[in-house]
């Protein structure tokens, strides 16, 4: 199911794993088409459960955070869960500055989200 | 009246080639023998004497003027018609072909209907067997001299097929001159077009920089006064967009007799959305009272009241939601400050915190407030801290632009540097320390430049 550019995905169970591909996160253009994707990707369903991981993620810009925050938004408003990992420390500033790093649920890397799925 | 049952005789060393035109022969109703090589030609010649010979000139083992002088010295051959196939490249060619004793040309690449036509204007004028005529001509080429052994007929057939050549090229020439005008015309065209569009976008282009400078001096708006001056209180700021404009913003204004509001907003991203939620935003963070303010209102003896921040950033949360998240939120540090107190109410909407370097000479210290960036989570109340300022402290609100400067290895500038800058301009005047300020992150920044706006807004409280 890897038809897209800017993100690879998978799934384990119901959970839709999503490894975002580029290093730099920064202009418009990506954001707007990791936004793109990330819709096609999850259609129409209902509160899924997702995992972020970004580990190949070395610089993100803070436009970035607000994405995340619209999928918070669609997840956790159907009742699904939305998980990051890998998250370097420079990428964990953004979220520490901004105090979004309370908001969303963090972990070290995807087994250690994995198992907190159950 | 096209001839047929000829019986041609080919020397070609492309098979390819040889094919091509074998069909077209046989199609014309010829009988066809064909050879790779000018030796084997000539011994299938000898072996049966063909009507016409078609030769290509290169070729392994007996070139085609080798094979053409073995058939016109030959007593049984000399009379059978032979066509050269040249690029005719060089004028030495046609000696060689002359020399070799040659009827007629065709140069390479031909069409196979030329050809079948030169092969029956040949063999309509049979060759005589007239070995006398042949005479020994000398011309000179290219200041070299040749020695020639060629009949009249021979030269007259040789010289009018490379005539013909040449006519046929030069019609090809016309030809292909005359579609080249026509490209020409319609690149001419094409260039025409493009101007105009050129033109066009140039226009568009005007219109834009006009409305994103009317857009940024609305931003501007949105800055300190100039003339904001109060008693107790200096006030220095800087602010640096890094595009025309900007999504930070910043302010400081009395509220009431006694009290100042003062306050860095962020908006994320660049451009034209960012700039129009921080105007948007703007518009709530106004001390005048009104029904747009959130700042301040007319309280029931008709005195102002000054919401408190925490109130504020609740507030701007609750009208800055939507039905559908957007992405677009920012984050705000406010603060009251009580002039005759030195007290410091502040909240913070996910901005980073903020710097107090104490006049007493103790190390900077950073107050932050726990509250998530604006607009980004429905229905949440925002904490409020207090900080008592001592006379002479010095405070500094910033954008993420400062500690989040890249450097050209993208190493952020980071929190320490920046307090460590602002620790040591204590010394200085407080203009000086937040220009240095500035100066240290844009050098950080160099040779690209800062891709965040900078904003930095510093207070020092003297009662």
């Amino acid at each position: 199911m890897d038809q897209f550019r800017r993100i690879q995905t998978g799934k384990k169970g119901d959970i839709f794993m999503v490894l975002f591909k580029d290093k730099k996160i920064l202009d418009d253009t990506s954001l707007d088409e990791i936004r793109t994707e990330m819709a096609q990707l999850l259609g129409k369903a209902t509160g899924p459960d997702v995992l972020l991981d970004f580990s190949h993620v070395e610089f993100m810009s803070s436009a970035m955070l607000g994405l995340l925050g619209q999928l918070h938004r669609k997840v956790t408003g159907g009742n699904g869960r939305l998980k990051m990992c890998g998250i370097r420390p420079e990428i964990f500033q953004v979220f520490k500055l901004t105090n979004l790093d309370k908001l969303f649920s963090i972990h070290k890397d995807s087994p250690a989200a994995l198992a907190t799925f159950t | 009246m096209p001839l047929t049952g000829v019986d041609v005789l080919i020397a070609e060393d492309s098979r390819m080639q040889a094919k091509i035109l074998q069909r077209r022969l046989t199609e014309a109703g010829h009988t066809v023998r064909w050879a790779e090589n000018g030796s084997l030609a000539l011994a299938m010649a000898r072996e049966r004497r063909p009507d016409i010979i078609i030769s290509d000139i290169e070729m392994p083992v007996a070139t085609g003027y080798e094979f053409c002088k073995a058939v016109k010295t030959d007593a049984t051959l000399r009379t059978v018609p032979f066509i050269l196939l040249s690029t005719l490249s060089d004028p030495i060619d046609i000696i060689r072909g002359l020399d070799a004793g040659a009827d007629n040309y065709v140069t390479k690449p031909y069409e196979p209907d030329y050809l079948l036509g030169r092969m029956n204007a040949l063999l309509a004028t049979p060759l005589v067997s007239d070995e006398d005529a042949a005479a020994t001509l000398e011309v000179t080429l290219a200041g070299q001299k040749f020695l020639v052994k060629a009949g009249r007929q021979q030269v007259l057939n040789l010289l009018v097929s490379t005539f013909e050549n040449a006519v046929a090229k030069n019609q090809e020439l016309v030809v292909a001159n005359q579609e080249l005008s026509v490209t020409r015309d319609s690149l001419q065209r094409t260039n025409e077009e493009l101007v105009s569009l050129n033109a066009e976008i140039s226009r568009i282009n005007t219109h834009m920089v006009r409305d994103l400078e009317a857009a940024a001096k609305v931003q501007r708006s949105l800055l300190p006064a100039d003339d904001v001056a109060l008693p107790s209180l200096d006030i220095t700021w800087r602010y640096v967009p890094c595009q025309s404009l900007a999504g930070d913003f910043l302010n400081v204004f009395p509220l009431d007799e006694e009290r100042v509001g003062l306050f860095v907003v962020d908006v994320s991203g660049h451009g034209v959305p960012s700039s129009l939620m921080a105007v948007t935003v703007g518009q709530f963070l106004t001390p005048k009272v009104s029904d747009s303010s959130i700042l301040v209102r007319q309280g029931p003896d008709g005195r102002v009241v000054v919401a408190p921040p925490a109130e504020v950033a609740t507030q701007l949360n609750r009208l800055f939601q939507a039905d559908e998240f957007s992405g677009l939120y920012f984050t705000m540090l406010y603060g009251v400050l009580h002039l005759p107190s030195g007290r410091l109410d502040y909240a913070s909407g996910g901005h980073p915190a903020l710097v107090r370097v104490p006049a007493s000479g103790g190390p900077p210290e950073f107050h932050g407030a726990e509250g998530f960036p604006i607009a980004f989570v429905p229905e949440v109340e925002y904490a409020q801290n207090s900080l008592q300022l001592q006379p002479g402290d010095r405070i500094y609100l910033y954008s993420d632009g400062v500690p989040e400067a890249m450097d050209k290895d993208q190493e952020a500038y980071g929190e320490e540097k920046m307090a460590a800058c602002l620790e040591g301009g204590r010394t200085s005047s407080l203009e000086a320390s937040v220009s240095d300020l500035l100066e240290a992150v844009e050098a950080w920044c160099r040779p690209k430049g800062p891709l965040d706006d900078i904003t930095i807004l510093g207070v020092e409280w003297r009662p």
